[in-house]
């Protein structure tokens, strides 16, 4: 069994289909990276999984069991957290609040706990702990995705969904990013990460799927995805990137 | 000099009751995005239950006033599930229309209950005040700056110091976000509907010695209070509190100084100089402005 499986789930917005059947599983301990370009359907697969969008048809299961129609709230409880593209930390509260908040997911945890808990965050991600105290609208847009991702481990979640982490930032900051995803990765945890970004996105996954106006047209291990030619121009950019490099 | 002073001791007492209304105007439009314009009837609806509960009950006052504020909390608790609850999903108009028809709906039901006579609450001391030097210090006003600073340091601690409290800031400030982290998002706008409109029962509750008890007062009031958040800077908890005092300052002075019976005139000039000038008020929109 695996530990999440959509089964050709369609999500619509009124009258547009913006996912149009989409089927993926991840298992357990596995980094799996959902590609495509803006408006593939991506973000709304995940928002789907998250429960904040109501396939209108298809099946979401979460250890085998559907998840369909449950509140975001109740999802995160089971264990599925979400980074949000955006990264939407919010603004009025301070870095370590933030950070705290992440567990409200978990029931019986003292506060004290829980701000020790975010306290060790910091070590995982040291660059943000001199903004403990800051307000979540100081930080930079690298900043604040690392306060978003501390955020979503705070969840102790069994799979991790990251939308875009590489978004609008720098390429020194991405490589950091990718390095925290790379650690996440090997603590074990389970991450379905969707980027634009294919490069990134196949270098800390195990699998990946290329998603295309709504529809899977094509999945495989990295190494299968970059030798696929017309893949590589189409989807992932391999020729522009190699020209660059 | 004197005269000053007692104005200010005056101004600073009723301008307290807009400042706990307007605690409610902007706890609530932080969680729900829209200006609940039935804040003013739970002043309204309180002041009655204390004048039912001592008057027509014989009951003790302050076993009056703790269910009076039982009473309130219930009121919050049904008006969030009728009023907003069912729109939450739509744009702020229909919930703005909801809370105004809501408002008209327990105005006039309080009339059709009770009928149109002004009914007159005691005060809570037996003593009317005293003297502190020149000033006459009305025992009724010191119980309202006494209980508004000690509801403003209780509210800032709740809101600063406990999780309960950031998970209310989180909720107001994105609700997806929020729901996403497990935070029950409906549970705490409920939180806030029954702690806004206690708040405001206890505004009406401790003003209504001073005016008297009508179908009225809650638009009076909300009106002012309502004025009071737009100067602080909606949205903003300091900005509904400095709002408040400074209108109910204001007009104390012009009707002393100016006119009396253009003593509510006051209050809108200064709305209105605001609306020109500093649209978004002393402290509003610090967060939006980085953007």
């Amino acid at each position: 069994m695996s530990l999440l499986e959509l089964k050709s789930i369609v999500v619509r917005y009124g009258e547009i289909e913006a996912v149009e059947g989409i089927s993926l599983i991840v298992d357990e301990g596995e980094v799996v990276t959902l590609l495509g370009s803006n408006g593939a359907g991506k973000s709304t697969t995940l928002r789907a999984i998250s429960g904040l969008e109501k396939p209108i048809s298809g099946d979401i299961l979460f250890e085998g069991q559907s998840i369909v129609g449950l509140k975001p709230e109740e999802i995160v409880r089971r264990g599925i957290a979400q980074v949000p593209e955006g990264r939407r930390i919010f603004p009025g509260l301070s870095v370590r609040e933030n950070i705290m908040l992440g567990a409200s997911n978990r029931k019986g945890l003292k506060t004290s706990a829980i701000r020790r808990e975010a306290d060790e965050m910091f070590d995982l991600f040291p660059d943000i702990r001199r903004f403990a105290d800051a307000l979540g609208w100081t930080l930079s847009g690298g900043q604040q995705q690392m306060v978003a991702v501390a955020r979503g481990l705070m969840a102790k979640p069994r799979i991790l969904l990251l939308d875009e982490p590489s978004l609008g930032l720098a390429p020194v900051i991405v490589q950091a990013v990718f390095a925290i995803i790379a650690e996440i990765r090997r603590r074990g945890t389970t991450v379905l990460l969707v980027e634009q970004n294919a490069r990134m996105g196949l270098s800390v996954a195990d699998r990946g799927y290329v998603l295309e106006t709504g529809k899977l047209v094509l999945s495989g291990t990295p190494t299968q995805l970059w030798s696929n030619e017309e893949i590589r121009a189409a989807y992932l950019g391999g020729r522009t990137a190699a020209a660059h490099a | 000099m004197d005269l000053a002073l007692q104005l200010l001791f005056t101004g600073i007492g009723i301008g307290s009751v807009y400042a706990l209304v307007a605690l409610g105007f902007v706890l609530i439009f932080r969680a729900t995005n829209v200006v609940n314009f039935a804040q003013g009837e739970f002043s309204m609806l309180a002041a009655f239950m204390m004048v039912v509960f001592t008057l027509k009950l014989g009951l003790p006052y302050w076993l009056a006033f703790i269910m009076a504020l039982v009473g309130m909390a219930a009121v919050g608790a049904v008006f969030n599930l009728a009023v907003y609850y069912p729109l939450r999903h739509r744009t702020y108009l229909p919930v703005i229309i909801s809370t105004i028809g809501a408002s008209i709906f327990l105005a006039n039901g309080m009339l059709a209950l009770h009928g149109p006579e002004p009914e007159v609450l005691e005060g809570w001391f037996e003593t009317p005040g005293f003297l502190v030097g020149p000033v006459y210090v009305d025992s009724q006003y010191l119980l309202i700056i006494g209980v508004t600073a000690i509801l403003v340091v209780l509210q800032y601690w709740f809101f600063e110091h406990t999780l309960l409290g950031k998970k209310l800031q989180a909720t107001s400030q994105d609700k997806e976000m929020a729901a996403l982290l497990g935070i029950p998002v409906a549970a705490m706008i409920m939180v806030t509907f029954v702690y806004s409109a206690v708040i405001g029962g206890i505004a009406g509750i401790l003003v209504a010695p001073v005016l008297f008890v009508s179908i009225g007062m809650g638009a009076a009031i909300a009106l002012k209070a309502f004025a009071a958040t737009i100067i602080g800077g909606f949205g903003d908890v300091t900005g509904a509190i400095i709002g408040g005092l400074a209108l109910g300052v204001i007009e104390t002075f012009g009707a002393a100084y100016i006119s009396v019976p253009y003593k509510d005139g006051f209050a809108f000039l200064v709305l209105i100089a605001f609306l020109i000038f500093r649209p978004r008020g002393i402290f509003g929109e610090r967060v939006a402005e980085k953007a």
